[in-house]
């Protein structure tokens, strides 16, 4: 097809080719096009198919406001094609048909309307019961837009940005640029959000006068200009706002272009006053085949020839309602296209000039006269017109009918804002009454129509945010203000009418395939709010939203009421506006956590590296996962364990010593010199929140260690529950600040003594000891004497600058002791086998204290402290029908099960928390919660595992430790 | 997030930065004289105003203060502290 050049107003560039690929044919488009005009210039007529009744569909008015130029694009279904900008090399298909897009062998759903009538789905299917799964197949199978392959993955780049700004303006036409100039002025930050990928909105086509001569789209470049060269005006094009909340807050989802590094970005924008100049869509004229292709809405038509020079057909009929489509008939007549009559809805009220210039033209006008009818089976090929009445009728031979019942603006984003929108009977137009504060509207949307008037009230609008952001501009808004009341007001926009035509398929919303006879079986039903004949008849619950539907159906239901106490109401709108990739949403996928000081050491020592919670850590040190000999080698000679991420906090001041008998439920006054003290924490029900050690450095100055998991929470956890209190003390989180090294095992001593500078024998710096010294007279090290893994062994905090010192100084130390890295894997056998928890894999939400049988750690007699949890562990101690904590051994010492599996009889009675083999014992052991009247010593239990199937697996309840149950080798 | 809180220390930033700590309910009880129903209503039971409550809250991303603010449950913005105090 033959390009116009030489307009303007042309936002394409014939001298660039771009090939691409539709339904396996290759086509060439040009630069500046987007698929779905490429595909018109190449002569294709049906984009897709829609969804209930396989009908074509095609180009209707090129924003994205139905779903029918949703294509499957480069392996993504739903991809709007006329809102997508044409690549070398894509590849296209269309959606929702078996066969082609002319031939789809499913197009004789159309005939089986009578079949299903509104809300089929919810009152035929499920009577009888039995045909439901029958039914639900065939219809999931026939449902539905577009289909993914399961193993589809998203590629690309996905950014976000939440940038904080003065005033935001949404929409980028005459209005909302005024808005943001004059906002601008008074030297405030502007972010200006605009959907389509250049600024200028309505005006950006039109060739009719805006002043002294000058074109519409000139006065658009004009203001395009001035805002993009305004440093203080951040524009986003290609941006639709899909979003808006309370305070404030905007949300858009952004396309990149061929320079961006996204491809698409999240905008969250939060501002403090808000201009909504979204300006008008059309408002679909409703009669029998309204969506057959060829039928299209005036601006489709008018941006088809004037952006992209495309002549829509050969021969064209105009069904309008609304002045722009007679300038449009106008316009487009002068650039080709034959215009065979323009019906009107309207009986008065047009504007002479343009009347005129049709007479000029000797192009027929039929005032309120409308399209009733287009026929053709697949594509349009002749219209029938009525008067509004239905009297008199006449037929027209065309393949372009260009239909449109009047404007109707964009609310969306006041409606989200909850904005209150009343009907107003001059304009035709939902109207806000009552905005939310500090939001304004301005231009198009609010029924304006005069040129200056619409950039008058986006002057105005912009100075009321100005003012909003403290801005001096009293005088100006006064100023502003008579300049609008001054110039013409809103015009009248035209009426509803009800097509004189008994019809079965006339479109009220093209997503759902929803028709007015199925408003009118809801109507029947005794629906009568829209809100909730849209639910049950489908109509604008599609990915269009509101765009095609929006504004017919309340008015279509008012109508019918024939009340005329009956004000329509607008249905609610929500987030997503605009259908968006939950790949924009979810944005970038970084992999954020955190490295030890020794990460690098333990990988290149061989360590295998896993995500445990919020760290990367060495988990196995070796391809045996069952981690034989790491774990052995513990027992015999000598390891080291990197932990460093153990929370690690230092808490002083005169009132630290009550913060810490507040969460902790031991008695903290009573830390012996030169001693750890092991305690827990409860949350206020006595269950266990966190366990850890403690140690008194000096007067009200105190170290102590939580949990990994616990470390982000400890300080929050400390301040809240002493919040009332006033106290004085300070908290300081030491986790990333020291490193943690657990050197245990049987010759763990010799490795140490070998740089320390001081006595480490038994009698010196004995078990639950703590002792501060110096390796190889530069390392200051905290050292404690603890026993999780069950064997000799000292913990060791250094300042995580010297964590890669000492991790190499205790390797070379322990080389003839056989020292040997372990990882969490192998600590969580050694610990299990000790019979010590873990916080999280021996307990849940509901444990308490008691359940795992550490209810000694409570000291009852400090009820001045108000102990957090103290009170529940007083009331739970003694509690029945809890989950108990329990060792068990496997009676066949080769099986053991998977952690979590369940302990049975005839019910669930508890479960695995760890359970692996140990060749420490040569037995399979666990650790299980289960409820208390299994808990004796002895007692058979049974456990269930999916992969054993109807066997269970029998163990037997033992004491713990498992391991050593004296603890001589802690105290070796 | 649509909420802003604002913070005593470092102003009014994005609702993300904080943690909700619950809401106001006075100092921990004295353990004695507490029974089962008194020490759960404090702990457990809310009143779920439909208005303006004060509340707890911490600002988590921030300089870790516990403070207390209010805020419309029904429009989930924060506001100034009423008139009368309930």
């Amino acid at each position: 097809m033959n390009r116009l050049s030489q307009l303007p107003t042309l936002r394409i560039n014939p001298a660039e080719k771009i090939s691409f690929s539709c339904n396996g044919k290759i086509y060439q488009g040009i630069g500046g096009d987007t698929i779905a005009t490429a595909l018109y210039a190449n002569g294709v007529r049906i984009f897709s198919r829609s969804m209930k009744y396989h009908r074509p569909r095609g180009l209707y008015s090129l924003d994205g406001e139905s779903s029918n130029t949703f294509m499957h694009i480069d392996g993504i279904p739903n991809v709007c094609a006329e809102k997508t900008a044409l690549k070398e090399g894509l590849a296209v298909k269309a959606q929702n048909i078996k066969g082609s897009p002319e031939n789809d062998l499913l197009s004789f759903m159309d005939k089986l309307h009578w079949a299903m009538p509104a809300g089929f789905y919810y009152r035929s299917m499920h009577k009888p019961a039995i045909i439901w799964p029958f039914a639900m197949k065939q219809v999931r199978k026939m449902a539905g837009l577009g289909k993914i392959s399961p193993s589809f993955i998203m590629h690309g780049k996905y950014d976000e940005i939440y940038p904080q700004t003065d005033v935001c303006i949404i929409g980028g036409g005459p209005a909302g640029m005024s808005a943001a100039l004059a906002a601008a002025k008074h030297g405030l930050r502007v972010i200006l959000i605009e959907a389509r990928p250049w600024l200028g909105g309505g005006y950006d086509y039109r060739a009719s006068e805006y002043d002294s001569g000058m074109p519409l789209h000139q006065r658009a470049r004009d203001l395009a200009k001035k805002t993009e060269e305004t440093p203080n005006i951040r524009v986003f094009t290609s941006a639709a706002m899909v979003g808006a909340y309370n305070n404030n807050l905007i949300t858009a989802f952004q396309v990149g272009s061929e320079n961006d590094h996204y491809n698409e970005r999240y905008i969250e924008v939060r501002a403090k006053s808000v201009v909504v100049a979204t300006g008008c869509i059309e408002r679909p004229l409703l009669f029998e085949n309204n969506e057959r292709p060829g039928v299209m809405q005036i601006g489709c038509a008018h941006r088809l020839a004037r952006t992209y020079g495309l002549l829509p057909g050969t021969k064209a009929v105009f069904s309008i309602g609304h002045d722009l489509g007679i300038e449009t008939a106008i316009d487009i007549h002068d650039l080709g296209l034959k215009i065979l009559c323009v019906a009107d809805i309207r009986e008065d009220g047009q504007n002479p000039k343009l009347v005129a210039a049709l007479k000029e033209r000797s192009i027929p006008f039929l005032r309120g006269w409308l399209a009733i009818k287009a026929h053709g089976r697949k594509i349009l090929k002749k219209v029938t017109l009525s008067t509004n009445q239905g009297t008199h009728h006449r037929e027209y031979n065309c393949d372009i009918l260009v239909a449109s019942a009047g404007m109707t603006p964009i609310t969306g984003p006041l409606i989200m804002a909850k904005a209150e929108l009343t009907y107003d009977n001059h304009t035709g137009f939902f109207l806000p009454t009552k905005l939310p504060a500090k939001m304004h509207a301005a231009g198009r949307l609010l029924g304006l129509n005069h040129p200056l008037t619409i950039d008058a009230s986006g002057r105005h609008a912009g100075l009321l945010a100005a003012a909003d952001c403290a801005a001096d501009v009293q005088g100006e808004l006064k100023q502003a203000h008579e300049i609008l009341d001054q110039l013409p007001g809103p015009e009248r926009g035209a009426r509803f009418v009800i097509p004189p035509v008994k019809n079965q398929k006339c479109f009220i919303c093209f997503d759902e395939d929803t028709t007015i006879k199925n408003i009118d079986q809801a109507l029947q039903m005794g629906f009568d709010v829209p809100e909730l004949i849209k639910r049950f008849t489908a109509a604008g619950t599609g990915p269009g939203q509101w765009g095609i539907p929006g504004h017919n159906l309340p008015l279509y239901v008012a109508q019918c009421h024939g009340d005329v106490d009956v004000s329509p109401k607008p249905t609610m709108l929500r987030s997503p506006l605009v259908p968006t990739f939950i790949a924009t949403y979810a944005g970038a996928n970084h992999d954020m956590y955190k490295r030890t000081p020794v990460h690098d050491s333990q990988k290149k020592a061989g360590g295998i590296m896993q995500r445990i919670g919020i760290w990367r850590r060495a988990r196995y040190f070796s391809e045996d996962f069952s981690c034989r000999d790491e774990i052995l080698n513990v027992r015999k000679n000598v390891g080291m364990f990197d932990a460093s991420t153990l929370g690690k906090f230092r808490i002083w001041g005169p009132d630290a010593l009550k913060a810490l008998q507040r969460v902790y439920v031991g008695d903290m006054s009573r830390i012996p010199p030169g001693k750890v003290k092991y305690s827990a924490m409860c949350n206020d029900d006595g269950c266990l929140a966190d366990d850890g050690v403690v140690v008194k450095r000096g007067e009200d100055d105190y170290y102590f260690t939580t949990s990994t998991s616990r470390a982000e929470n400890t300080v929050e956890w400390f301040r809240y529950h002493t919040r009332y209190d006033g106290w004085d003390f300070h908290m300081v989180n030491l986790t990333d600040a020291f490193g943690v090294i657990n050197l245990a095992g049987p010759n763990a001593r010799k490795v140490l003594e070998k740089t320390a500078d001081t006595d480490l024998s038994n009698e010196a710096f004995p078990f639950v000891g703590y002792r501060e010294f110096t390796l190889s007279e530069t390392i200051p090290v905290r050292a404690m004497r603890l026993g999780f893994v069950g064997e000799l062994s000292y913990e060791l905090h250094v300042p995580s600058s010297y964590m890669r010192v000492l991790w190499d100084l205790l390797n070379k130390s322990g080389e003839e002791w056989g020292i040997r890295n372990f990882g969490m894997e192998a600590q969580n056998v050694l610990r299990m086998e000790k019979g010590h928890i873990i916080i999280g894999s021996e307990s849940e939400q509901r444990t308490t204290l008691h359940d795992v049988g550490l209810g000694f750690l409570w000291y009852r007699k400090k009820p001045e402290a108000k102990t957090v949890g103290s009170f529940a562990l007083k009331d739970t101690e003694q509690q029945k029908g809890r989950l108990k904590l329990v060792g068990f051994k496997m009676d066949d010492s080769s099986r053991t099960p998977e952690d979590g599996s369940i302990i049975v009889d005839s019910e669930i009675r508890g479960f695995v928390c760890t359970a692996r083999h140990s060749f420490t014992l040569g037995e399979s052991i666990g650790l299980a919660l289960v409820e208390s009247h299994l808990a004796k010593e002895g007692t058979q239990l049974e456990i269930f595992e999916a992969s054993a199937g109807d066997k269970r697996l029998n163990a037997t309840v033992v004491p713990t430790p498992f391991y050593d149950p004296e603890g001589n080798r802690l105290r070796m | 997030m649509a909420l802003t809180i604002t913070c005593p220390i470092c102003g009014k930033r994005n609702g993300y930065e904080f943690r909700y700590g619950g809401v106001e309910k006075g100092p921990r009880p004295n353990e004695e004289g507490l029974t089962h129903t008194s020490w759960c209503d404090y702990v457990h039971m809310n009143e779920c105003v439909a208005g303006i409550q004060q509340e707890w809250w911490f600002h988590r991303d921030g300089c870790g203060v516990w403070f207390t603010t209010y805020r419309d449950t029904t429009t989930n913005l924060e506001v100034e502290k009423p008139e009368v105090d309930r």
